[in-house]
């Protein structure tokens, strides 16, 4: 076998054990890296901090651990500004019944750190409620777009303390909501197709804000470019972007009086959150550069390998 | 009571391409009728399927299928996907050739079931069904890609059929596939993971080359009339763009002291006009006037009427 | 739950809570008359049988084209009475919905029995057989066995008066609940993650494999696939973008600025790739329709 013939048929094993040592290597180091965060990001942000404290928006959280890496770092952005601008919040899933478990876990993990941090700790029941699971994303969503009290009746949550669950509409987070427009609005944590489900049936009812895996990202960007949504926040890239903005604030001048992150799509300043903003995002930001590059060294070495032996078969004739 | 949610020109828009449909089923019924038949055109994709058949008869390898995953009950996409399916098992029946078919659910294991075993009673060959060549695998996504994968590298598949909703785990069959050399032929309605088949599949029928499908191998009349009606809504959906375009860019350029506020239209300082504010924009995405919506009033049921659960009140 | 009779007192089927003694009774006897059903449908003549699933069919179909075209009702609050005939039917149609969508779920979760049914046929025959796949089989049953096992033994005590907030907290859990965590979390999670994970390994391996200039066609996917992972990658992003701000010396509005990674990346994105997934969705979506549309009135498998 010729080099070049080598070149072409690497075996599988090598290109996976580059890709272990490449991902595993760079978990260890913390590493800055300058950025530009996209428009959806900044849009996502801009209306996320746009949201009057003290009202109640929706949380769907249509994911579970395997997809821990995108949409775990995009939950805890989330749940991080709705709880440091104390926004109340309801959280539903039609994705997957492990989906709740999943939320409330992240949940109290978050609210162990705003604890450590000097923060004051969100409160079941009073500043959030777990909705729970629905298993008919279909029907689950489009009974919320005809009547949002008949399509979450029934549902409980246990207040802090409490030994018995509650109905979730005596929660201070659903009590003064009637219908689905009364929402400010439904954020989506989806490595799901509810994606495409919920702006079919509650585009025109409340306004959208998705955080969506890598893959879903683009199909996405049609409903963000045509207005459908409000903000977009797309894989590992997005992530970081939010964890950028959620430090540098939009438009807002720095210590130093420097802009970090100027846009003309957001009209004045929209300031970053105070307190601890880098997560998950920022430390994977650099694995996912490093399994790229590896991406483009593999692509590039396939295809010296066929143009060298195109040459040999080509002198060989 | 108005058309709040939809608009009057999304209702209308729909039962136009619905009359398409069922016009172009009737004129593929009369020139059925004639002797004659509508055009379809060629599909590289679903020409392969014999290709893929007779290979793995050839190699006296299984050829196997799966319909996809769908939400908790069947669907119209693994619906689609079996009708496929029937005429992948059709031609695998007539070589004696093994099947497998992986469910995702169990409401679509039942029909698959149903389907094939009648597939190979019509072909007479009643007897060489085996039920067990049918297969729920199981229902949380990638414990069923885990299972799928393991029965491609244990069985050897020779053919591979992945047609219907794919997500994550496209890939991951596709690739499993690829590694025991088996020729594949895909397809996922879902649009996100349609690259990854075209990078890792031979044959990829792309959008709705799927559900063009059931009419090229069959050429059953109400196919072939659907599929040419579905052509019909493209020529439509086509004009409307294409107008909506030169609607918004003409309008665009025009100013205006006229704004929208609560659904109603008022006077406001000059400005450009939004896009938001074009006709064709405001055709297909209505304004709920609120003060028509708070002028309807209702009277009150008796409080032992009150039995739904409904705004303004809780459940139990 | 039924949504729709969640308010009636006293308690019916449709909303008797757990405790509720004639509940089992209902359960049994809408078993039995489900069962009924069935055996009447099995032991009907094909013609019938067909004829009254086209009838079902179009029935459940009907309900939603119905809730799709009617008018729903506007500012409707608890207690309203409809205004008119039609007003009342929106209403209807309102609360009806989701009732009939459990109904849908209820449906599909009888058949899993199915499921269950198949994968015990096909694996305890393979167990009995012995060969090279049954320790395979072996632990899709034994893991099986032991998640409901567990899984239910679980779910039974936090359904204990007080005790889910109590098992919320690990300090004190049981011997079952630890053997329910490390099945369920410990592996079944964990193992889902990793069988995701793997996608990156196949996602590289694929576009080792696929990415090669053989064509016109595969050079121009090859050229816009590098600009896009290009762009994901910020560092790259960056320095780019200031390379081309020194070319255009500083200048925001010269012609130059079009070829930051961000620029072409976005100019990719926007004028081609959304075009072509808008196209694309717009054909899925008009099959689905007429699919949907063969399937309610029963012409797909009636062919000709």
């Amino acid at each position: 076998m010729s080099i070049g013939e080598k070149l072409q048929s690497l075996p599988k094993w090598i290109l996976f054990l580059c890709l272990i040592v490449t991902a595993s290597v760079l978990q260890f180091f913390n590493i800055p890296l300058p950025n530009k965060p996209q428009d959806p990001a900044i849009d996502y942000y801009a209306f996320a901090m746009s949201i009057p404290p003290g009202s109640t928006v929706l949380v769907s959280s249509d994911w579970t651990n395997s997809t821990h890496g995108e949409s775990g770092p995009q939950f805890d952005a989330l749940m991080r500004i709705l709880m440091r601008r104390n926004i109340k919040f309801a959280v539903y899933t039609t994705a997957d019944g492990q989906a709740p478990q999943v939320a409330k876990d992240e949940i109290r993990r978050l609210n162990e750190q705003r604890v450590k941090d000097g923060e004051r700790p969100y409160r079941p029941f009073e500043d959030y409620v777990m909705v729970g699971y629905f298993p008919s994303a279909e029907g689950e969503n489009l009974a919320m777009s005809i009547n949002l009290r008949s399509a979450f009746a029934g549902k409980k949550d246990f207040p802090e303390g409490a030994k018995e669950p509650v109905d979730i509409w005596q929660s201070p987070v659903l009590k003064d909501i009637k219908d689905i427009s009364d929402v400010k609005a439904l954020f989506l944590i989806s490595a799901s197709n509810t994606d495409q489900i919920i702006i079919e049936r509650l585009a025109a009812k409340v306004p959208l804000v998705y955080a969506v895996t890598g893959i879903s990202a683009p199909q996405n960007f049609n409903y963000y470019s045509s207005g459908q949504l409000k903000g977009l926040v797309g894989g590992l890239k997005g992530i970081y972007d939010l964890e950028y903005l959620m430090t540098s604030g939009v438009n807002h001048p720095g210590a130093d009086g420097k802009i970090a992150v100027a846009s003309t799509r957001v009209p004045g300043d929209v300031p970053p959150l105070p307190g601890r903003n880098q997560g998950l995002g920022t430390a994977y930001f650099p694995t996912l550069h490093a399994a790229l590059a590896l991406m483009i060294l593999a692509i590039i070495i396939g295809n010296v390998g066929m143009f060298m032996a195109r040459k040999a078969q080509g002198a060989s004739k | 009571m108005q058309y709040l949610d939809t608009g009057w020109f999304g209702m209308l828009l729909t039962l136009i391409m619905v009359s398409f449909i069922f016009t172009n089923i009737m004129r593929a019924h009369s020139s059925h009728r004639k002797g004659s038949s509508l055009f379809i055109r060629r599909i590289a994709g679903l020409n392969a399927i014999d290709e893929a058949v007779g290979r793995a008869t050839e190699m006296g390898r299984p050829v196997l299928m799966v319909p996809g995953l769908s939400d908790t009950t069947i669907n119209a996409k693994s619906l689609q996907a079996l009708n496929i399916f029937s005429y992948v098992a059709r031609t695998a029946a007539k070589f004696s050739n093994p099947i497998l078919v992986c469910c995702y659910n169990a409401s679509v294991y039942t029909v698959a079931q149903e389907m094939i075993r009648e597939v190979y009673q019509q072909e007479g060959l009643g007897d060489r069904f085996d039920p067990d060549s049918i297969q729920y695998v199981s229902d949380r996504q990638f414990a069923f890609a885990a299972g799928v994968s393991g029965m491609i590298l244990r069985e050897r598949a020779a053919a591979t059929f992945f047609m219907g909703e794919f997500y994550a785990e496209s890939l991951i069959f596709a690739e499993t596939a690829n590694s025991v050399g088996a020729i594949q032929v895909a397809s996922s309605t879902e649009f996100n993971q349609t690259p990854f088949f075209i990078a890792a599949c031979d044959y990829v029928l792309i959008g709705d080359e799927f559900y063009a499908a059931s009419a090229y191998l069959t050429r059953a009349p109400v196919l072939v009339g659907s599929l040419v009606g579905q052509d019909w809504c493209k020529v439509a959906l086509m004009l409307l763009v294409l107008f909506g375009a030169l609607d918004v860019t003409a309008e665009v350029q025009l100013q205006t002291t006229r704004g929208r506020k609560d659904g109603k239209e008022v006077d406001v300082p000059i400005h450009r006009k939004r896009p938001a504010d074009s006709i064709s924009m405001r055709m297909l995405n209505p304004d709920p006037d609120t003060e028509v919506v708070k002028a309807v009033k209702r009277e009150k049921l008796p409080p032992d009427q009150i039995s739904i659960p409904s705004p303004g009140g809780g459940g139990n | 739950m039924l949504n729709l009779f969640l308010d009636i007192d006293p308690p019916t089927i449709f909303n008797a809570h757990n405790n509720f003694q004639t509940l089992t009774t209902y359960i049994i006897g809408a078993l039995l008359a489900g069962f009924g059903i069935l055996f009447a449908l099995l032991k009907a003549p094909p013609q019938t049988r067909r004829g009254i699933v086209f009838f079902v069919t179009f029935i459940s179909g009907f309900f939603y084209v119905l809730l799709f075209i009617w008018p729903s009702p506007i500012n409707r609050s608890k207690g309203d009475a409809p205004i008119n005939g039609f007003d009342n039917v929106g209403f209807w149609l309102a609360d009806a919905q989701p009732v009939v969508s459990t109904m849908t779920q209820i449906i599909g979760g009888f058949l899993i029995g199915l499921g269950i049914f198949s994968l015990m046929r096909i694996h305890l025959k393979r167990i009995v057989k012995g060969g090279g796949d049954a320790p395979f089989s072996f632990t899709l049953v034994l893991s099986m066995i032991l998640m409901i096992i567990f899984g239910f033994w679980d779910f039974h005590q936090r359904q204990q008066p007080g005790a889910g907030p109590l098992l919320d907290n690990q300090a004190n859990w049981g011997f079952v609940n630890y053997a329910k965590d490390y099945l369920f979390d410990g592996m079944l999670q964990e193992m889902e993650a990793a069988m995701f994970s793997i996608i990156a390994f196949y996602i590289l391996s694929a576009a080792y494999r696929a990415f090669r200039v053989r064509s016109i066609e595969a050079t121009i996917l090859l050229t816009t696939a590098l600009i896009v992972i290009l762009s994901l990658m910020s560092v790259v992003e960056y320095q780019w973008g200031e390379m081309v701000n020194s070319v255009a010396g500083g200048n925001k509005n010269s012609f130059v600025q079009n070829f930051t990674l961000t620029n072409v990346a976005g100019w990719i994105r926007a004028s081609v790739q959304q075009p072509s997934i808008r196209g694309i969705d717009f054909g899925v979506g008009i099959g689905l329709l007429a699919m949907s549309l063969r399937i309610w009135l029963s012409l797909e498998r009636a062919g000709e």
